[in-house]
């Protein structure tokens, strides 16, 4: 980012893209600066703004880990009139990025803990993050579960690297909402499936992340399973505009999602007013 | 100091003004042209006469902060290898030029002493602003008379507060007498008219010392921060308060203390400018998110949201300074007259009735 | 109950939702009840409005009840969810005419008796005639009494000028020449600040959450403070206010920045009159012309 202003992006062109799913398309850029892009360095969590000029900005996980930094990977839902524009990006296009923002996860305060990643549908994209940064340093950690729902199986995204995962030494638990032909994994919603697998919750740390209503129901069933506020994780979501914790929209009482955020621990959540 | 004070009489002052805007942007609170009681601060032009007695109904905080402002420009070009392809370059706003602001008051100086902080705490400090901030003098005046809607030193300021200014004015009937402050403002000090006399330096004393001794407005309000908290809920608490609220945006355009904005980008054609803008939390679309969802859907929650960041979540990020500034301009300019002394007083009741 | 209560000094008056009977020593009527409670009855967040709703009682001026028929018209509240409190008004004072040219003075008191107003300030005392301070639409008032009530309280009150005076303040504005009709709305303008009060104050505006001039998708308007935009906003606004204004004159009460933006709706309005035969907000069964269409149109 620009030295004088941090509302100046750095410029980046697409290197690949991937088609994860209808709406999901996963970018993977690189710094036109060689220099920035060799002495880039983030945590896992934090985020970037990509900019299209000319219509906007909006903020997305770096979705690849600090441990594999070819490129940055960004995973795009399309929703509003940024997403559309970046889903028509290609290679060899440019982009802007103002990175990394926020404040990650809390990687050393889970290390010799066991993981247990819980996403839905898009909400895979902040976790895969960790999950990979977790698999490159892999002793530091224990016991790795993830429980990954889609809608469909058409629905998941990096299907491409599932068995990468399990090779890693994950326990990958997939699931969608309905039957589908030739779909061999589990069936139900993940807060179901969360309780039929009734993860133990000692020396257990849970990173949620999804829409509203499966993180609802999600923290329902961590409860109910035993853990407490301080094991539970989830990443946040706000309208942005400036990221930098200064246009002062994206707070929920004097916490900024773009500063003190995007990720917080249920405990935490807890101590904020009720204004999500 | 030798020529840090300064007396400029009334007929004089004009003159002066036109020099300082020989090397500096000058700007002043003028009134309008058809409505002789509409004050607004403007970039000085020959020929305005400065308003300084009457409050303005929009103060200065538009030269610090512009109501629109360049981030920086960007320029597509079509690749020369394919056509197909554009490139993009961006390029840094002008820079901005030496300024003066002439007649501020020292409630809109409270305001840029919290911009300050906001846009210098960091993490990520807002260089804009900062460059802007740093060619700026501040050339405030003593307030001489408040009106029912004022409040400053019930906010940490008061009629006679220097706190942020670098040039001091002291209305004395036939003139003003004018202190440099600091050593940012000694440069201009030599275009101010004449040193001042004994005479008149003990007159500005006198009115300085007697402005020091009003306390404008009566509104507790140290225990804010916590009871805000525990009225965040009561729903029927923001109902009552803020019920006849039109969700304008008016008191946050006027308030010296608010610098909420928006980030746009603007193009036409191959070319365009990422500008940010005044925003307002009162506007439905503040934090209107993408999927439709907005966590403040009403102008409860929105109007609740403001008194929360003025007197608790401000006081909280930066050492207790309260983010109003007691200047009443919200109180006046509301259409339907919504009193924030009167939502911040009674937001004790309760707490007093839990304890 | 919707109503006025004492705002924080005697010169200002609050709307005031009352829900308890032990509140009702809380309203007040004087010449400075400015607000147009009629917006509230479809915009507020606290007015009840489902199936099996009290009904509501509200306080309207004679402009006031017209956008009260307005919204029945428009099916936006129903009749009979109502209870109407009708008080015939001898007018709203202007509170920037009651210091016509002192600067700096600081109002201390007012006292009105029939036809005069005595304002006290720091520089003296002075004495006014009321009809001089009223309001520019309370001048031009051809509806004092309410067009709709339920209980009607106080006595008539005469209209203050005739039909034909009804558009003379924008009748003043077609007799300059195009350069100066355009350099008059540009001079007015260019102190808008686009905060939109004259939007939110306006009873008819409902769709203000969704507002063309806030919307990226399509985008209408740039966050520039360009004069363009200016005029865009403005007159998209009256336009889709045409035919349906009642004039109740708040759009040029709340603007901060003193911009008369009530006349390009009397100008649309005035059109439409000659045009169409139509003034909004007077009769219960009307549609403002804007919301038909019928092939035998005449007047077009």
């Amino acid at each position: 980012m620009h030295v004088l202003s941090p509302y100046r992006p750095d410029l980046a062109t697409v290197q690949e893209v991937i088609q994860e799913t209808a709406t999901i398309k996963t970018l993977r850029i690189v710094f036109d600066d060689q220099k920035k892009m060799q002495s880039f360095s983030f945590r896992p969590g934090q985020v970037g703004q990509l900019s299209i000029f000319g219509v906007g900005e909006s903020t997305f996980v770096i979705n690849s880990p600090p441990t594999r930094k070819e490129y940055l990977q960004f995973s795009i839902m399309r929703v509003g009139e940024v997403t559309h524009r970046l889903h028509q990006l290609n290679h060899g296009d440019q982009v802007g990025v103002r990175a990394p923002l926020g404040n990650g996860f809390d990687h050393e305060a889970m290390k010799g803990k066991d993981i247990l990643f819980i996403g839905g549908g898009i909400g895979m994209a902040p976790l895969r993050t960790l999950l990979l940064y977790m698999l490159d340093n892999r002793r530091d950690y224990g016991d790795i579960m993830v429980i990954y729902g889609a809608r469909s199986p058409r629905d998941l995204c990096y299907q491409y690297e599932l068995d990468e995962w399990k090779a890693g030494g994950v326990n990958l638990v997939l699931t969608v909402d309905n039957e589908f032909p030739g779909w061999k994994e589990r069936v139900g919603f993940v807060p179901t499936v969360l309780s039929e697998e009734s993860p133990m919750p000692h020396n257990r740390v849970a990173i949620v992340c999804g829409p509203p209503i499966m993180i609802k129901f999600v923290l329902f069933g961590l409860k109910e399973l035993g853990f407490d506020d301080e094991q539970i994780v989830t990443t946040l979501e706000k309208r942005m505009k400036c990221g930098v914790g200064i246009c002062g929209r994206c707070n929920i009482g004097s916490k900024y999602v773009c500063v003190d955020g995007p990720v917080f621990t249920r405990a935490q959540l807890n101590e904020m007013v009720t204004e999500l | 100091m030798g020529n840090a004070i300064r007396y400029i009489a009334l007929d004089k002052l004009t003159r002066v003004l036109g020099r300082l805007s020989e090397i500096l942007d000058v700007w002043v609170p003028t009134a309008s042209e058809e409505k002789k009681r509409l004050v607004r601060f403007m970039p000085y032009q020959a020929g305005m006469i400065p308003e300084l007695v009457e409050q303005s109904t929009l103060g200065p905080k538009g030269a610090l902060l512009p109501q629109v402002e360049s981030l920086f420009r960007f320029i597509y070009e079509k690749d020369p290898d394919d056509a197909s392809h554009k490139r993009v370059e961006l390029e840094d706003p002008v820079a901005p030029k030496p300024t003066l602001i002439f007649g501020v008051r020292p409630c809109d100086a409270r305001g840029f002493l919290l911009f300050d902080r906001v846009f210098s705490a960091g993490p990520h400090i807002d260089g804009l602003y900062g460059a802007r901030r740093d060619l700026t003098l501040l050339a405030t005046l003593v307030c001489l008379e408040e009106d029912a809607a004022c409040f400053c030193s019930s906010v940490g300021g008061g009629p006679a507060d220097r706190q942020g200014s670098d040039l001091w004015i002291t209305p004395i009937g036939d003139g003003y007498v004018v202190e440099a402050l600091n050593d940012r403002a000694l440069h201009v000090m030599d275009l101010l008219e004449e040193p001042a006399n004994e005479l008149q330096t003990a007159a500005a004393t006198k009115v300085q010392q007697e402005a020091a001794e009003r306390r404008v407005g009566n509104l507790i309000c140290d225990q804010s921060r916590s009871n805000f908290l525990q009225r965040f809920d009561d729903l029927n608490y923001w109902q009552q308060m803020a019920g006849q609220c039109l969700s304008c945006g008016i008191c946050t355009f006027v308030c010296p203390t608010c610098y909420c904005f928006s980030i746009t980008d603007e193009l036409k054609g191959m070319r365009g400018e990422r500008i940010r803008s005044w925003d307002s939390c009162m506007f439905y679309t503040y934090t209107l998110e993408a999927s439709g969802h907005n966590p403040r859907p009403t102008r409860l929650e929105r109007y609740r949201n403001r008194i929360g960041h003025k007197f608790s979540y401000i006081p909280e990020k930066y050492e207790g300074i309260i983010g109003c500034c007691g200047c009443g301009r919200c109180i006046r300019s509301c259409p339907v007259s919504i009193d924030i002394r009167k939502v911040v007083e009674n937001l004790e009741e309760k707490a007093h009735a839990c304890a | 109950m919707i109503g006025w209560e004492t705002g924080y000094d005697t010169l200002h008056t609050t709307p005031v939702f009352i829900k308890d009977s032990s509140e009702i020593q809380r309203l007040v009527w004087n010449p400075f009840c400015a607000q147009n409670l009629a917006g509230y009855l479809v915009k507020s967040p606290i007015v009840p409005r489902g199936e099996g709703s009290k009904k509501i009682g509200i306080c309207v001026k004679g402009c006031d009840s017209r956008s009260v028929v307005a919204l029945i018209q428009e099916k936006l509240v129903a009749r009979d969810m109502l209870f109407i409190f009708g008080i015939p008004c001898r007018g709203v004072i202007d509170l920037r005419k009651l210091i016509p040219n002192q600067t700096g003075a600081k109002i201390l008191s007012v006292r009105l008796t029939d036809d005069q107003v005595e304002v006290e300030h720091s520089k003296g005392l002075q004495h006014l005639a009321f009809a001089d301070v009223l309001m520019r639409k309370c001048k031009r008032c051809r509806y004092p009494d309410p067009v709709i009530h339920d209980v009607l309280l106080g006595e008539s009150v005469l209209p203050r000028i005739e039909s034909h005076e009804l558009y003379q303040d924008v009748a003043a504005i077609e007799r300059l020449s195009l350069q100066e009709r355009l350099a008059f709305w540009q001079t007015e303008l260019d102190r808008c600040l686009r905060c939109y009060a004259c939007r939110n104050a306006c009873p008819l505006c409902v769709c203000q959450d969704r507002c063309i001039a806030e919307t990226r998708d399509p985008k209408w308007l740039t966050q520039y403070m360009n004069l363009p935009e200016k005029f865009m906003f403005h007159f998209i606004h009256a336009l889709h206010l045409a035919g349906r204004c009642t004039e109740c004159g708040e759009c040029e009460r709340v603007c901060p920045m003193e911009i008369p933006v009530s006349l390009i709706k009397e100008e649309l309005n005035k059109i439409t009159k000659e045009l169409l035969d139509f003034e909004a907000g007077l009769d219960l069964e009307g549609v403002p012309p804007l919301l038909t269409f019928s092939p035998a149109e005449t007047g077009i």
